[in-house]
């Protein structure tokens, strides 16, 4: 269960201190529910997965995390360009404390991934699908509670895509998710509740339908 | 599991995890990366060879004149070294705080660390180096010398606990800090002996640590070597941790700013 409790966040500028982009949100998460966060770009949909994720601080308010949570996988975050897919698949595992039993990680992320030699290729040599079908399964190969996925998971070509669908879908029981993506199509087939950010505040919807259609209500008025 | 392990030990972990990844770039970076660090002191050690033979006439100082310059390169070396690579490390590894587990102080001690280690490593070559080539290089009073390279080494960490902070949240802090290394250079008696100098100078040059530590470094190696009165182990070590526990201090208080991006 993750209880996000009137959480505000701002940020720091070049010019002093920033606009509020997240104004006083609550929401609770329940345990293996996955989540669809919609919103215009800017609206602070990748700001509340960093806060969620626990990579940053809201300025005021509080997040629970009664569960294990996920770094939240977005484009660049979290790999070194400079090293292989391998190393980097080794440095998450050491962190995440599976320093006993890296092998079997590395195997799984090789064969989830799909990358074949260039898992041996350093990171900057790989295309963005690459890239992302290596964090999918980096993320994958860790038991979870609760994965946190910015624009990622929708990547990599159509078998990828029905592949990482069927793993959330065999592990629907155990883990939720909580998505940001642009495609529809994705969010309906990965999320069964949505939660609409505009204007700094979050709007919780028990449907991911409910949510897609308030969002494009509100984009066709302005 | 992730939710029973311990602070310590996901610490321990972190650590572990960032100083293989650190060590696996800086060593295997590029072409023979780890013949660099090491041709690095060793050419800078023949340069300032070949060029002060040629105007040190007649000045005797109790050391021999290589193993008087290769104290203060090293001992130099590994203070700057460590301060700037250190420094370095919160903006060269701005990916990794994708992991809620790695903190910007994480980053910046270990690459302290394995500064300290790689600079340990080069130092250890360079001397067994000059002892094959006949230069009697064993120190005389080994403890001391260990002392005030380790003090070098906490000085420097504890510069670029500061400096990482200061140039994440001032970025020309950063660049202004590079250039201060210059004149620390000329005003720390790496290539000359301070003993030659006027006392007026003298007495200002006192106060700077760097100088006092290779002083005390050399004369440690060599008890025949003629070194400046009022050398202090105590004023090097008061900087060293005084300067840690600040940067410290200012990664505990700046904690947050230093995830914002």
């Amino acid at each position: 269960m993750i209880v996000v409790e009137d959480v505000h966040k701002r940020y720091q500028t070049e010019h002093g201190v920033g606009k509020w982009v997240l104004k006083g949100i609550s929401f609770t998460i329940p345990p293996r529910l996955s989540v669809g966060l919609v919103g215009r770009n800017g609206a602070g949909k990748s700001t509340l997965l960093r806060l969620i994720g626990g990579v940053d601080t809201p300025n005021r308010g509080r997040i629970e995390r009664h569960c294990r949570v996920s770094w939240p996988m977005g484009f660049g975050g979290g790999l070194q360009g400079s090293l292989t897919g391998r190393q980097n698949a080794k440095f998450v595992s050491r962190i995440h404390g599976h320093e006993a039993d890296i092998p079997d990680r590395l195997a799984y992320v090789a064969d989830f991934s799909e990358l074949g030699d260039a898992f041996d290729q350093p990171i900057k040599t790989y295309s963005s699908g690459m890239r992302s079908r290596l964090q999918f399964a980096l993320s994958l190969a860790f038991d979870f509670d609760v994965y946190i996925s910015d624009e990622v998971t929708a990547a990599g070509d159509a078998s990828f895509k029905a592949k990482a669908a069927a793993a959330f879908k065999n592990m629907a029981d155990r883990a939720g998710l909580i998505m940001v993506s642009h495609g529809e199509g994705t969010l309906k087939q990965f999320c069964s509740a949505g939660i609409w950010l505009h204007d700094g505040r979050a709007d919780w919807f028990d449907d991911i339908n409910d949510a897609l259609r308030a969002y494009k209500e509100s984009i066709a008025v302005c | 599991m992730d939710n029973i392990r311990s602070s310590a030990s996901i610490t321990l972990s972190v650590w572990n995890a960032i100083f293989l990844r650190e060590a696996v770039s800086r060593v295997s970076g590029g072409r023979a990366a780890w013949v660099w660090l090491l041709v690095e002191p060793v050419a800078h050690l023949t340069i300032l060879m070949v060029v002060l033979s040629t105007v040190r006439h007649g000045i005797t100082l109790g050391i021999d004149f290589a193993l008087f310059l290769a104290v203060g390169i090293l001992g130099y070396t590994l203070f700057r070294s460590t301060a700037l690579r250190s420094m370095a490390a919160i903006s060269a590894n701005r990916a990794l705080f994708a992991y809620r587990q790695v903190k910007p102080v994480d980053v910046v001690l270990v690459r302290a660390f394995l500064e300290g280690v790689i600079q340990l490593f080069v130092g250890l070559i360079m001397f067994a180096g000059m002892l094959l080539a006949g230069f009697d290089v064993v120190p005389y009073d080994p403890l001391t010398v260990m002392l005030v390279y380790g003090l070098f080494w906490l000085f420097g960490t504890g510069i670029g606990l500061m400096l990482s902070v200061g140039s994440t949240l001032i970025p020309e802090l950063g660049k202004v800090a590079n250039i201060c290394f210059i004149p620390l250079y000329f005003v720390s008696g790496v290539m000359f002996p301070p003993v030659l100098l006027p006392p007026e100078v003298l007495d200002w040059l006192l106060l700077n640590p760097i100088m006092q530590g290779v002083e005390l470094a050399r004369s440690s190696f060599s008890p025949s070597y003629t070194t400046v009165t009022g050398l202090d182990v105590g004023y090097v070590a008061a900087f060293a941790f005084a300067s840690f526990f600040f940067g410290l201090a200012l990664h505990v208080r700046f904690a947050r700013r230093l995830l914002m991006q």
